[in-house]
């Protein structure tokens, strides 16, 4: 069934994605995937020199909170998608991404919602922060 | 004016460059994410949703870009960061149309602001990119913003 406009208020949750716990293994597969070779997210020695010890790419965050996004609405439908990385996610952490709608702007041949979104680890801590703008159809009107 | 923070770089293009789009890079992003959507690996699957063919995940931006010819030591070379002082700090784009297998993407990178802001526990330089993405038929399917943050502190 398709997610129309008038399906969703202001408040409506978007489902919970709960993500198994980072390995290292993810963290270099990400590496090899995304092109991101800073050595932070796969070095002991470069992490601790750094002074931060090794800590998770954010856009493998970000990617997680993508993917929590489209189990929900298809992507075609997302116009906007904007993540502050404001914690750093280690290995052993254990993500959950959460939402809801704070908007809905209504447009001639469908609406725009706008949604919050976090990324946060097993103790709640926020890693990511994020917000997204949706075009979805409205009933009747065929978009 | 003042080569070492890099504010001459401020509104020029830093890079331009274009990468082809491979069915199996999507699906290696999809499986290091841990995405299991059929709308990454399983065409069919893709078509059903009317989709041409599977699709790059809305985070595709950061792999056409360090893997079409920006990556992290050129990014810090280019923007003279220490490597050992980078944090990636927001990521936004602004999604136009699909990317899919077989696209050839253009990638226009541009600095669209440096500026030195004092931080609780150290200063920081904070850099925003600014990256535009054209597929072969001229399409802009995506632009991304990145923001960048040097930690200013004493080098290690």
């Amino acid at each position: 069934m398709t997610l129309c406009y008038e399906d969703i208020e202001v408040g409506t949750p978007i489902p919970t994605l709960v993500k198994p716990p980072i390995k290292r293994e993810q963290l270099v597969k990400y590496a090899g995937a995304s092109g991101d070779f800073n050595p932070l997210h796969y070095d002991d020695e470069f992490a601790e020199k750094a002074g931060l010890g090794v800590i998770a790419q954010g856009m493998l965050i970000m990617g997680f909170v993508a993917q929590a996004i489209c189990n929900w609405i298809p992507q075609k439908n997302l116009r906007y998608f904007k993540a502050r990385f404001v914690g750093m996610t280690r290995p052993n952490d254990s993500i959950t991404v959460s939402g809801n709608v704070v908007r809905k702007t209504d447009k001639e041949n469908g609406g725009v919602i706008t949604c919050e979104i976090a990324a946060k680890d097993q103790n709640s801590e926020v890693k990511i922060s994020g917000l997204f703008e949706a075009v979805l159809p409205k009933r009747g009107g065929r978009k | 004016m003042n080569t070492e923070t890099g504010s001459h770089l401020i509104g020029k293009e830093i890079a331009t460059y274009s990468t082809r789009v491979d069915a199996s890079k999507i699906r290696e992003m999809a499986l290091a994410i841990g995405d299991p959507s059929p709308l990454h690996l399983d065409p069919d699957a893709a078509k059903k949703e009317g989709y041409p063919d599977i699709i790059a995940g809305p985070t595709f931006g950061v792999c056409l870009k360090l893997w079409g010819g920006f990556d992290f030591h050129g990014i810090c070379k280019v923007l003279q960061i220490n490597p050992f002082k980078v944090l990636h700090g927001q990521q936004e784009y602004e999604y136009f149309g699909e990317i899919i297998p077989g696209d050839t993407i253009s990638i226009t990178t541009s600095v669209e602001n440096i500026v030195e802001k004092a931080g609780k526990k150290e200063n920081m330089k904070i850099i925003t990119l600014a990256d535009e993405f054209v597929n072969q038929k001229g399409e802009k399917v995506l632009i991304g913003k990145s923001t960048i943050i040097e930690r200013m502190s004493s080098n290690p």
